[in-house]
Parts: C-alpha cells; sequence; structure tokens
C-alpha cells in the first residue's frame, strides 16, 4: 500500500505541472506573438521525431497511427485517440482535391484540454499545437511524409482533429 | 454503445446544439422547432451540444469520460516519468 503522503505529494507536482502548461498554453501566445505557435509546433515535432527514432516504417495511413498510438504509449505519453468515419463517408482515409490522404481522428483524453479546463484557459491554444507537430515529426519518420494535423473542434470532452498526409 | 436524449419539452429551439455539433449529428427539425439526433453514431462524445444547451435537454449515456489526471492514481503514476 503506498504511502497517503507520497500520493499527495505526487498530486500536488502533478497538479503544478498542469498549472504551468496551462500557463504556458495561455500567456506564450501574448507574450511571443504569431512566432508562439510555431515554436511549439516544432518543440513537438522535434519529439515526435525522437519518439519514432526505432518506429516501423509503413505507408499505409491507418498503420502509421496505430505506430504513433504505440510509440506514445511506450513513451507514457497520455493521449487517447481514435480514426473517426462518419456515417455518410465512403472510407476512414479520403482523398483531399490537392491528392493528399486525409483522416479525421477523435482526440479523448487529454493532458492539455484537462490543464486548460482546470485553470480555465481557452482551447486551441499554442500548446495544441504540439500535438500537430508531433503527428508531423512522428509520421515523417514512420511514412517519411509531410504531415498535418488541424483541429477541427475543440470540444469539452473529446476534440476533432483533421490529419493530412502529402501525396 | 453510446445514447444520446433530447428532452422535446425542455429544447426551446435555439439550435446552438445543431451549429456547435462537428459531425453534424444533430438537425434541426423545422416542423417541431425543435433538435433532433440525426445520426447517433456520428456523435464523438466532445459533449459540446450538453454543455451549449441553456435549457439542458441533452443527455448523453455510457460515453468515454475523459482520464482525471491529477486524481487517477494509475495515470498520475504514469506520468511520474515527466515530473
Amino acid at each position: 500500500m503506498e504511502d497517503i503522503h507520497e500520493i499527495r505529494k505526487r498530486r500536488r507536482t502533478l497538479q503544478e505541472t498542469m498549472n504551468f502548461m496551462a500557463a504556458l498554453s495561455a500567456g506564450i501566445e501574448p507574450i511571443l506573438g504569431r512566432g508562439a505557435n510555431s515554436m511549439t509546433m516544432s518543440a513537438g515535432r522535434n519529439l515526435g521525431r525522437k519518439f519514432s527514432e526505432n518506429a516501423t516504417k509503413t505507408d499505409d495511413l491507418l498503420a502509421a497511427v496505430d505506430e504513433v498510438r504505440r510509440v506514445l504509449e511506450e513513451n507514457h505519453c497520455l493521449w487517447f485517440f481514435e480514426p473517426f468515419k462518419p456515417k455518410n463517408q465512403p472510407e476512414m482515409i479520403m482523398v483531399n482535391d490537392k491528392g493528399e490522404r486525409e483522416m479525421q481522428i477523435v482526440f479523448k483524453d487529454c493532458m492539455i484540454r484537462q490543464s486548460l479546463f482546470r485553470f480555465g484557459h481557452p482551447q486551441q491554444g499554442s500548446l495544441c499545437n504540439m500535438m500537430y507537430g508531433f503527428f508531423a515529426g512522428a509520421l515523417e519518420n514512420i511514412m517519411g511524409k509531410k504531415a498535418k494535423l488541424d483541429i477541427k473542434h475543440a470540444g469539452e470532452n473529446a476534440c476533432l482533429k483533421v490529419l493530412t498526409v502529402a501525396s | 454503445m453510446l445514447e444520446m436524449e433530447i428532452r422535446d419539452k425542455a429544447c426551446r429551439g435555439c439550435r446552438f446544439c445543431v451549429d456547435i455539433c462537428p459531425t453534424d449529428a444533430l438537425a434541426f427539425d423545422d416542423e417541431t422547432q425543435k433538435a433532433v439526433i440525426k445520426e447517433v453514431e456520428d456523435c464523438i462524445e466532445c459533449l459540446s451540444c450538453g454543455f451549449i444547451c441553456p435549457s439542458g435537454a441533452i443527455a448523453h449515456k455510457n460515453h468515454h469520460v475523459v482520464k482525471n489526471f491529477y486524481r487517477n492514481l494509475y495515470f498520475s503514476r504514469r506520468m511520474e516519468k515527466f515530473l
């Protein structure tokens, strides 16, 4: 049985980290201006590249997304996401008019969202761009292609994002 | 399996839920002037409709509730690597 003081101490540390994350997300843009988003995106991309160094290479987008999930889990990153196919859409992966492959992903458990809500900050801040960067970096390693992850909807219990992979 | 319900008597027909739904899972019935569920399978469980509804007419059941990281011992333990 774990010591109650240890549990409380860990919670406090975690909460302070969350507080810092939320403040960073809300404050970085007014301070740094437009460059903030590219900075967080770049940080995420570096992390994605680093984590996926030894990931299995594939050209299959669904397999690549599974690989990203595995890489995140392996590195104790707690983001739960799953591909989403609307009922009237024939395939999970669609090709847009530029010839790029597109798929929708629903992000459920997200520490950034929890931190933002806990401390009363708005969603879709710079820190949300980190996930864009992470996917871009990881998919660059896994598929060898440029990718982007746009936020379509930031909800209270889940966010809907669109993953686009260059042809 | 997610269950969703819009209570007819509570719905004021403001269309907020229809506008906020990113997947068009809800629609507006012109006849009754109330929101209706179009495709429950398209609901991503973001709960935005429920939160924005001014009269609390929308309810979700059996949906995934996001993990409370700082209270959940299992998650808190796993996060230790970063702290």
